[in-house]
This record gives C-alpha cells, sequence and structure tokens, in this order.
C-alpha cells in the first residue's frame, strides 16, 4: 500500500475517539457529597399505589409503597460514659445506624392555590428551602410562593395581615403527614398545612421532644413494669430494627418520668420522642386499623371527617368535588428532602378523576383492587424560583399554564433535579467534551489531508 | 424563534442526508448515478454547511442561553449539532481538496466512514431536538439501549476529555510526518 494511503487510516481515530466517549459519558461529577447536602438515592423512581374512599361523613386515603424494611424509630439517646448522645435525625441520605422513621405525606387542594394541580409539590419548595446546597441560613420549610414579596427571596414574607387573608381564602395546602414514629404508634397521623411555611395544625402534637435541658437528661424512659425494660439496647436493634412486638415508643402506657439514679450501662437507647395524643385541629386525621408492614412493603390507610370544621387548616372535601393530590414517602431511614415524590392526581369524590374516591356506606371501605399507580420520584434541587426563571427552558410553559406532565416523565424530573445538583460541573464538563471532540475532528482533518492530496500534490507525487 | 428553527432544521438535515447518500453510492457503485454523486457531492457539502450554520445559529435564538445551558437536552442537542457540523466540515474539506477522486482506493472508505459517523449524530441531534418540542421518537430508545439515555448530560470523564486531544494531536502529527515523508520520497 502506497505510503500516503496508509494516512487514510487515521479516519479510524474518530470513532475510536467517539467510541471511548461513548463508553465513559456520565462518570467523573455525580458523587454523593454530603458537605453539599448532596445524596442521591440508588432508585430514582418507585411505584406507589393508593386508594380513596369516602362515606357520609369521613374520606379514606390506602397508601402503598416498597420498603426492604419498616423504620420506625426515629432520633434516640443513647447512654455513653455518663452522658445522653442523640442519634439520628435529619441528614443528607439515609442515616446510617436506621435512626429515622419512614412517612407517608399528602398534599391536598382544592383549587385554591394556583398551579398546585399542574406542577405539584414544585410550588412549595422556595427559595433558601432547607437541605439544599444553596439552603438558608436559618431553617427554611416547604412554602407557598404567593407568600413572599419576591419569590427568590425566602426572607420577603407578605405581611401578617395578608397571610391572614391568603388563608382565609384557602390559598394553603392541606398536609396529611404519617409518622412512623412519630404519630404511628398511637394510630394517629400529623396534620399539618403550608402556607407561608409548613405548619402544624392548631392542638396538639402527636409528639414532643424527650429531652430535659436543664438536667441534661431525659425526660421520659420505658417503664418497665407495662415494657419489662427500662431502655433499648444499641446492640440488640441493628439498623434500628425492632421486633414486631417489642415496645419501642414512649407514650401515656409506656413511660414513666426518668429515673437519673437507676444503673445504666453504656449502649442503653431510649426514645428521644414522647407520642402523646392529638388535640384540636391537629387530630383530625387517625390511622385505620393498624399500619402495617409486610412482605418489603408499607399499606397505611389514613382517615378523616370529609368537613373537619377547620376550613383554615384542612381541605373540606365534599361528594362529587374535584381536587388535587401530590405524595411522599421517606424510607430506608432518610429526613428531609431526601425523599420520593409523585407528580400531581386529579382526586374526585365520587367522580371521574386520576384517583377516584369511591363512595361506600358503612363504617369501613372494602377495598378492592383498583388502586391508583403512580409514579414516585427523586426531585433533587430544583425549586419554585428556578422554574419560572430564565434558567428553565419550560418557564414559558408554566406562564401558559402547561401541566408538567406534558413535557417531563417522572423519570426525566428525577434525572433532571440530580444533574441541576451539579449544575456548574455538569456544565463545565460538557463543554470540555464538546471541544475535545471538535478538536479530535480538527486533528484528523489535518492527518488526513496527506491521503488527500490537491491535483498538484498527486501529480508531483506521481511524478517521483 | 423556536419556529424558524424547526423550518430551517430541515435544510441541513436534508443536505446532510442527501450527501451521505451521494457518498455511499459514490463509493459502493459504478455506472452514471455513481459518477454524478461523486461529481455532485461537493455542491451538497457546501450548502449543508451553509444551512447548518444558520440553522444553529438560529438554534442558540430559541431559548436564552442560561435555559439552553441549564437543560440536559439542549445541552446535548448543542453537542451532538456541533459534532455533526464538525463531521461535515471534514468531509468538505477532504473532498474539496481531493476533487474528484476523493472516491479513489481508500479514500472512499475514509468517507464512508466520516458519513456513517456523521449520520448516526445528526441523526441523533434531530432525535433530541424531537424531545424538545415533545415529539419523542424510538430512536432514543436504542440509544438507551446502547447506554444512553438522552435525558442524561453527555460529558466525558476529564482523562478521556485528555485523550480525545491525544488522539486529535496524534491524528495530526502522524498525517504531518506522513506527508513529509511523501514529500521527500
Amino acid at each position: 500500500m502506497e505510503r500516503k494511503n496508509r494516512a487514510a487510516w487515521l479516519v479510524l481515530g474518530l470513532p475510536l475517539a467517539l467510541g471511548l466517549a461513548w463508553i465513559t459519558h456520565g462518570n467523573g461529577v455525580i458523587q454523593n457529597d454530603p458537605d453539599r447536602n448532596i445524596s442521591i438515592p440508588d432508585e430514582l423512581t418507585i411505584p406507589m399505589q393508593v386508594q380513596a374512599a369516602f362515606n357520609e361523613t369521613h374520606v379514606y386515603f390506602r397508601y402503598r409503597w416498597p420498603a426492604n424494611r419498616p423504620h420506625v424509630l426515629h432520633d434516640v439517646l443513647v447512654y455513653q460514659d455518663g452522658e445522653w448522645i442523640k442519634k439520628g435525625g435529619g441528614m443528607p441520605g439515609p442515616n446510617p445506624e436506621g435512626f429515622h422513621e419512614d412517612r407517608v405525606a399528602m398534599m391536598l387542594d382544592d383549587g385554591s392555590v394556583p398551579g398546585f394541580s399542574r406542577y405539584g409539590g414544585y410550588i412549595a419548595i422556595g427559595a433558601g428551602v432547607a437541605g439544599f446546597t444553596s439552603e438558608a441560613p436559618e431553617e427554611v420549610t416547604k412554602s407557598l410562593p404567593g407568600t413572599r414579596i419576591d419569590v427568590t427571596d425566602w426572607a420577603s414574607v407578605k405581611s401578617p395581615e395578608t397571610l391572614q387573608a391568603q388563608r382565609q381564602a384557602g390559598y394553603f395546602l392541606d398536609l396529611w403527614h404519617w409518622r412512623g414514629h412519630r404519630s404511628n404508634p398511637l394510630n394517629l397521623s400529623d396534620d399539618q398545612w403550608i402556607g407561608e411555611k409548613r405548619g402544624g395544625d392548631s392542638g396538639t402534637s402527636p409528639y414532643t421532644t424527650n429531652w430535659d435541658k436543664e438536667a441534661n437528661a431525659p425526660k421520659w424512659m420505658f417503664n418497665p413494669e407495662t415494657t419489662g425494660q427500662y431502655a433499648l439496647r444499641l446492640d440488640e436493634i441493628p439498623d434500628a430494627q425492632v421486633g414486631p412486638d417489642s415496645p419501642y415508643y414512649l407514650s401515656d402506657n409506656t413511660a414513666v418520668a426518668f429515673d437519673p439514679d437507676h444503673e445504666w450501662k453504656n449502649g442503653d437507647v431510649i426514645p428521644r420522642r414522647y407520642i402523646r395524643q392529638t388535640e384540636g385541629s391537629r387530630s383530625d386525621i387517625k390511622v385505620q386499623s393498624k399500619a402495617t408492614w409486610k412482605d418489603g412493603y408499607w399499606d397505611v390507610t389514613l382517615y378523616r371527617q370529609l368537613d373537619t370544621g377547620a376550613p383554615t387548616e384542612d381541605k373540606i372535601l365534599e361528594n362529587q368535588g374535584l381536587y388535587s393530590a401530590a405524595f411522599a414517602i421517606h424510607r430506608n431511614a432518610t429526613g428531609g428532602r431526601w425523599h420520593l415524590v409523585s407528580l400531581p392526581v386529579s382526586l374526585g369524590m365520587g367522580r371521574e378523576a386520576d384517583l377516584q374516591a369511591v363512595a361506600f356506606s358503612g363504617e369501613q371501605p372494602e377495598w378492592g383492587n383498583n388502586w391508583k399507580e403512580v409514579t414516585l420520584f427523586y426531585p433533587g434541587q430544583v425549586n419554585w424560583p428556578l422554574l419560572i426563571s430564565q434558567a428553565h427552558a419550560g418557564a414559558e410553559d408554566i406562564e401558559m399554564g402547561t401541566p408538567v406532565q406534558a413535557r417531563h416523565s417522572e423519570r426525566q424530573l428525577a434525572i433532571y433535579g440530580i444533574e441541576m445538583e451539579f449544575n456548574d460541573e455538569i456544565i463545565s464538563q460538557w463543554r470540555l467534551t464538546l471541544i475535545a471532540g471538535l478538536l479530535t475532528m480538527f486533528g484528523l482533518t489535518i492527518g488526513l489531508l496527506s491521503a488527500f492530496p490537491t491535483r498538484s500534490t498527486r501529480q508531483k507525487g506521481e511524478r517521483s | 424563534m423556536s419556529g424558524i428553527h424547526h423550518m430551517l432544521v430541515h435544510f441541513p438535515l436534508g443536505f446532510w442526508t442527501l450527501a451521505s447518500l451521494m457518498i455511499l453510492v459514490g463509493s459502493f457503485s459504478n455506472g452514471r448515478l455513481a459518477e454524478i454523486s461523486r461529481e455532485a457531492v461537493l455542491p451538497v457539502l457546501v450548502l449543508s454547511l451553509l444551512a447548518a450554520a444558520i440553522t444553529i445559529a438560529s438554534g442558540f435564538l430559541v431559548w436564552p442561553v442560561e435555559a439552553a445551558l441549564s437543560s440536559p437536552l439542549a445541552r446535548n442537542h448543542i453537542l451532538t449539532a456541533l459534532w455533526s457540523l464538525g463531521v461535515f466540515v471534514m468531509l468538505t474539506i477532504l473532498v474539496w481538496r481531493a476533487g474528484s477522486n476523493a472516491f479513489d482506493g481508500v479514500r472512499r472508505l475514509v468517507l464512508v466512514v466520516l458519513a456513517l459517523t456523521g449520520m448516526s449524530i445528526f441523526a441523533t441531534t434531530g432525535t433530541i431536538g424531537g424531545h424538545l418540542v415533545g415529539a419523542t421518537t424510538e430512536f432514543s430508545e436504542v440509544l438507551k439501549l446502547f447506554g444512553w439515555d438522552v435525558y442524561n448530560t453527555f460529558y466525558v470523564p476529564i482523562w478521556v476529555v485528555a485523550l480525545l486531544v491525544l488522539i486529535g494531536l496524534m491524528c495530526a502529527v502522524a498525517g504531518l510526518l506522513s506527508r513529509r515523508s511523501n514529500s521527500t520520497t
């Protein structure tokens, strides 16, 4: 073969370079980084099943979702060398010792919150929200955009008079919030709302903190007479797993005042929360029968009066009403924003909708197999100010009211949510990749020129 | 500008497809059609570059730069569009330089490799464009089957960036050495 023709084989450098890029793409940037509040779940989407039913007085929601194991312990106090040390609580990703409760939450609206039926929980993620890499210096919870003078400024909360008027006008989301430890042991659910923040309905919450600041010790311990123990033992609850019949929570029936004179041993564990009966509007939602975890699935049914009598804290539901709902779960000992969420679904009370609540007579619904399948996804770090800004190509669509489902799937949103956590790094690496590919082509072109001589060069070559 | 871009994009895709088919016909067949293909491919390539330049420029005006850079799909669309342009610039230069002899001997294989590579990349560009306007195709499922979900930004680790540049550099050096060697013999 002529030497000049050998250069032609350099063209294989292009498929080689592109093949190399293909098999290595997507590596080198995305990784967990607790310092930046980044922890990505192994599964980006999971299925959830929901059913709804109602009778003349109450509405019932049944939720079923996969969880490898139940987490019914929340944060705890562990005795170590004379001190009670807190373990558990929110952190980026799963708590390594398993001390974080499972949860299911549902946001509910009657159409009073513009955008919720189209964008679901995204509208409740404001600037500076806790858990984001750019979280505010103080804890900022979920909130609605209309409660801020400037949506990009988490601190620009509107006046109390305006917020009160918004509340009267129904501008809030009802939040049903079942907590595996902090409500479930007494068959209760927390009852909250989202307005200028995530707050609890008026009344008594299902839990309080088991800590005496002055004594620097717990306030309560297990009642040895009713539970047979003073404390749990850390080495007997690996990954925070307690036996099905083991007393694991403190309440009126299981706790007594803390005894500092008891001979405490290293590894003794006392729950950091005390579970109590809810009162007032906060006591509206309860667990029907008993929440169960079996064969890798949670099965939880919550119920409430259709009309709780608290229209500024709960969404009042009516037969033939059309509402919107969105769901979220915490599992695998995760807390905070490291949850899985759903897009909004329509809820019809005895009428056609994504999720149709079936009318029934009697005390309890008879659930059939008419599940509404919902895909839960990891939302990453995407907030409402970003979505309506110039940095979001779909901002115009939002302005025109195009629903999120029309443009994005749950899987797509999960991928985008993660990429947004590394946006600057990915842009930088993408830019380098783009340029490197073009440089490869440029070098290859120079290399191939000798195999593609001009006519004069060819003639000169032929003469030689 | 979105509508204009959608309209303009037909031109480079049409020219690139035509040029690629002409290269395949010109490389693997004989007769009048092959002859015409070999002779006419250069003007088609030149027109494709003009059309591509205008189309890509219009694409940058569809969204604010900040939005385009923040969207994984848009990033992928930009990357594959510019890489498509790069491959067809290569083809244009080589065909322009060698004229009708560009199809002689092993050179035709160079053109075929580049044409097939270019077709793959611009097909991907078009597919991603479809995603951007909400019209997805099964082709993206094929890409996913081979390891790339188009919703993920296409980027490579820094060592691969270096390797890509090195491959380009080595090809350039090898070609220059070959030229020097040819001119001294």
